[in-house]
């Protein structure tokens, strides 16, 4: 995003990836079978998230760059090494944070407040999603804000699973709307519209999804302003004798040299701990504790989404025959958090909220997919088994709770004393810990998915513990954000409102590691938001000559 | 299945994968009848984690002895037996994938690999014990006399070697199977084409889905 807003800014960018090129158009394996895959595409060490999962040199481990775990505690830290990152795989669900999301401190003193208002972003989520292209309704929504007029493309139909589902919602009083996804539903901006086949985490070879490959490094490239160098893998912000950043330093992956690049500002977007690692290893006499990190704010306050999931068995979806459930591959409703007045009037036992993320029916049979409904059929094999199995086959559906955490001081990132990766540079170690917030939080998420399933004649077959310790999803879902919050002054965070550096101005973070609070809503779009409204900052600066 | 089982590839690639078997078949005896960690280390590499997603290949060589596969394909087609409209696993090539599955060089398919030959290794001594006969020489209703034992196993609350191998050989048969056109096709799986405009609900289903909720009070 940073090098989109900065070309077209007029700026020179080099940009240094990671990991290797990545060619949506050349790469995507849209359409190809599970059968045509080894082992039918299950998930294994090598791919994680399954063969046609469009990761590259990544997953829970990246070869030869270890990350640590301090003793007693689990994390999993998701990486991928191709240009473009993480947005080649996500769940392109774009919520913006509401007003209650940027002053969660004012309104129940616990957690940060931002140093910015949603008045202050909307502006940004306007122009992303006029250019990113974004399907969703206005829904009027407490917290949950409508875009303006004519921005949004329309929502794909419900499924007739999700149309089932929704009426088991709406029977308890809970509202559902449709979904916010970055997936075209019409042609857009020289893209064309989703084919309603073949899954998003394989990437796009059309571009009717977001991917950075697809939708921002091409137009930045056609600017002649921007060069890109992969395998560069960044571990250094150098600095000069006036105390600012005079470029970085890096490693040839492939070849093990190292590098410098001289830059007059540097901008780290390299997720959320890895710019919070390049920090911490950004090591000076005058920064001997790293980088922006003179208050030590730099790698604490990590936060994920909490999570807890259920699957269930619906016999009345057994009614339905053959239809096709592909649609947009995520799912065309949400469940958007409506406790809000419970929470005002402490009838909850947790402060802050989550959505549902409601997904099921006649989905691709993958390996392991059928397993289940082959374990609620009577029948174990034979002639019935396989008229069972064409019963069941579409009756199962899933509820994931996304929801807020609350930034705790048990949950950071430091740099491992001990522990190098090849090239010797030192690596992060995670400390986590989810708080009692959280735990009662995803108990109220599971106990809503048990009643609903009730209400609905389903029975859970997987996901029924309501001890919120159990339930948890650990370490969490991917969504890490804040351990180079910003905040009001430098004194109480890494950054300012624009991710400028307090101490080094000329350095400015573009991540989710600018999160002061993490809401319940999935954080793309809102690091999308940030990272225009920062970079577009940074570019004023330097037309001014300040930069 | 009556007659013996083919394996559904090509003869050079037989002819590949046969000279394969070769040499590895003292790795795979070893594995066989070896401890638990020696059964748990790859016996290749996998894939990687940079393999090409539109030419897949399978860098690893099929194990199975030509007698595993034949008990494979004769036990997988007693699962799902083949109807006028589908076909049977070992039809569709599903023994090959099964062997695979448990040759290939990852955690979970390796111990699989040791479960599955075990159970393999089970039937054979069960019909021996039953009838005399090794579990391909038996007829089609003492076969089934041995998978519905296994099967109640498998659905009993103590954990049994045969209910565990019964388990998981289902698992990679029945995924194996429905994750082919013909599995698509036998199980209702109509996706995966290209739409213009994504259908929404239809009356029929909406009638049908109604009438279900009023069944259940909403």
């Amino acid at each position: 995003m940073s090098a989109y807003v900065l070309t077209q800014a007029g700026l020179k960018v080099l940009m240094l990836e990671a990991g290797r090129d990545y060619v949506p158009a050349t790469e995507t394996p849209m359409f190809n079978l599970p059968s045509e895959a080894p082992l039918r595409g299950a998930a294994t060490p090598d791919k994680p998230f399954g063969f046609y999962d469009a990761t590259v040199d990544g997953g829970w481990e990246v070869p030869n760059e270890p990350y640590t775990v301090a003793e007693g505690t689990q994390f999993r830290w998701w990486r991928a090494r191709m240009l473009g990152g993480r947005t080649n795989h996500w769940g392109q669900f774009c919520l913006r944070f509401g007003p209650y999301d940027f002053k969660p401190y004012s309104r129940d003193g616990l957690g940060f407040d931002w140093p910015i208002s949603y008045e202050d972003l909307a502006p940004w989520y306007d122009k992303v999603e006029q250019l990113i292209g974004v399907a969703g309704a206005n829904e009027s929504l407490e917290n949950a804000p409508d875009s303006p007029r004519g921005i949004l493309l329309p929502p794909p139909p419900l499924r007739a699973s999700e149309y089932f589902v929704k009426r088991g919602f709406e029977r308890m009083g809970i509202p559902v709307a449709a979904s916010r996804l970055a997936i075209l539903t019409r042609p857009f901006n020289g893209r064309p519209p989703c084919l309603y086949a073949t899954h998003c985490f394989r990437g796009c070879s059309i571009a009717a999804n977001f991917q950075s490959t697809t939708v921002l490094i091409p137009p930045a490239r056609e600017t002649g302003n921007l060069d890109i160098r992969t395998n560069a893998l960044v571990y250094q912000v150098d600095i000069n004798r006036r105390g600012l950043a005079k470029g970085v330093s890096f490693v040839d992956r492939r070849t093990g040299e190292h590098h410098s690049a001289r830059a007059k500002a540097v901008v780290l977007a390299a997720s959320a701990c890895e710019s919070a690692r390049i920090l911490l290893n950004s090591k000076s006499a005058l920064f001997p504790q790293g980088m922006a990190n003179e208050s030590g704010f730099v790698g604490r306050y990590l936060t994920d989404s909490a999570r807890a999931y259920t699957v269930a068995h619906f016999p009345a979806l057994e009614k339905l025959g053959p239809r096709n459930d592909d649609g947009v591959s995520m799912f065309h409703m949400y469940v958007p958090w409506w406790g809000y007045a419970q929470q005002a009037q402490k009838e909850l036992n947790f402060p802050r909220g989550y959505h549902i993320e409601p997904w099921g029916g006649r989905l691709m049979p993958e390996m392991g997919r059928l397993d289940g409904y082959a374990r609620v059929c009577e029948a174990a094999y034979g002639s019935k088994f396989r008229d069972e199995m064409r019963q069941k086959y579409g009756s199962f559906f899933g509820f994931s709770g996304c929801g807020e955490m609350i930034p705790n001081e048990k949950s950071f990132v430091d740099l491992d004393p001990n522990v190098k990766d090849k090239w010797g540079i030192p690596v992060l170690r995670f400390h986590w810990e989810w708080g009692e917030h959280e735990l009662r939080q995803v108990a109220h998420q599971r106990r809503t998915f048990l009643d609903v399933i009730e209400r609905l004649g389903g029975t859970a077959i997987e996901g029924t513990d309501t001890d919120g310790a159990k339930a948890i999803q650990s370490p969490g879902v991917i969504h890490e954000t804040g351990p180079t919050r910003m905040g009001f002054s430098a004194k109480d965070s890494v950054v300012n409102q624009f991710g400028q550096s307090w101490s080094v101005k000329n350095v400015f973070v573009v991540d989710g590691g600018v999160f002061a609070s993490h809401p319940d809503k999935n954080p793309t779009l809102s690091i999308l938001a940030l990272s225009w409204r920062s970079s577009a900052y940074l570019a004023e600066e330097a037309r001014k000559g300040n930069i | 299945m009556k007659a013996p089982y083919m394996p559904k590839i090509s003869r050079r690639t037989t002819l590949k994968w046969l000279a394969a078997v070769t040499a590895v078949s003292s790795i795979s005896q070893y594995v066989l009848v070896g401890t638990q960690k020696a059964a748990a280390q790859p016996i290749s590499k996998g894939y990687g984690t940079d393999p090409n997603l539109n030419n897949p290949t399978v860098p690893w060589a099929r194990t199975m002895t030509p007698h595993q596969l034949q008990l494979t394909a004769a036990l997988a087609d007693l699962i799902l037996p083949g109807t006028e409209s589908a076909p049977a696993p070992s039809a569709l090539g599903i023994p090959d994938f099964v062997d695979e599955w448990v040759s290939a060089p990852y955690p979970e398919q390796q111990a699989d690999r040791t479960i599955i030959f075990d159970g393999l290794k089970w039937i054979d001594a069960e019909a021996n014990r039953r009838r005399r006969r090794d579990f391909l020489q038996i007829d089609d209703q003492h076969r089934q006399q041995i998978i519905a034992a296994m099967a109640r196993k498998n659905n009993g609350t103590v954990a049994t070697a045969q209910g565990t191998f019964f388990g998981r050989f289902r698992y990679v048969v029945v995924g194996a199977y429905y994750t082919t056109p013909a599995g698509f096709k036998d199980i209702g799986y109509i996706g995966n084409v290209a739409l213009t405009s994504y259908p929404p609900v239809t009356e029929r289903e909406r009638a049908i889905l109604d009438a279900e909720l009023r069944k259940l009070g909403i």
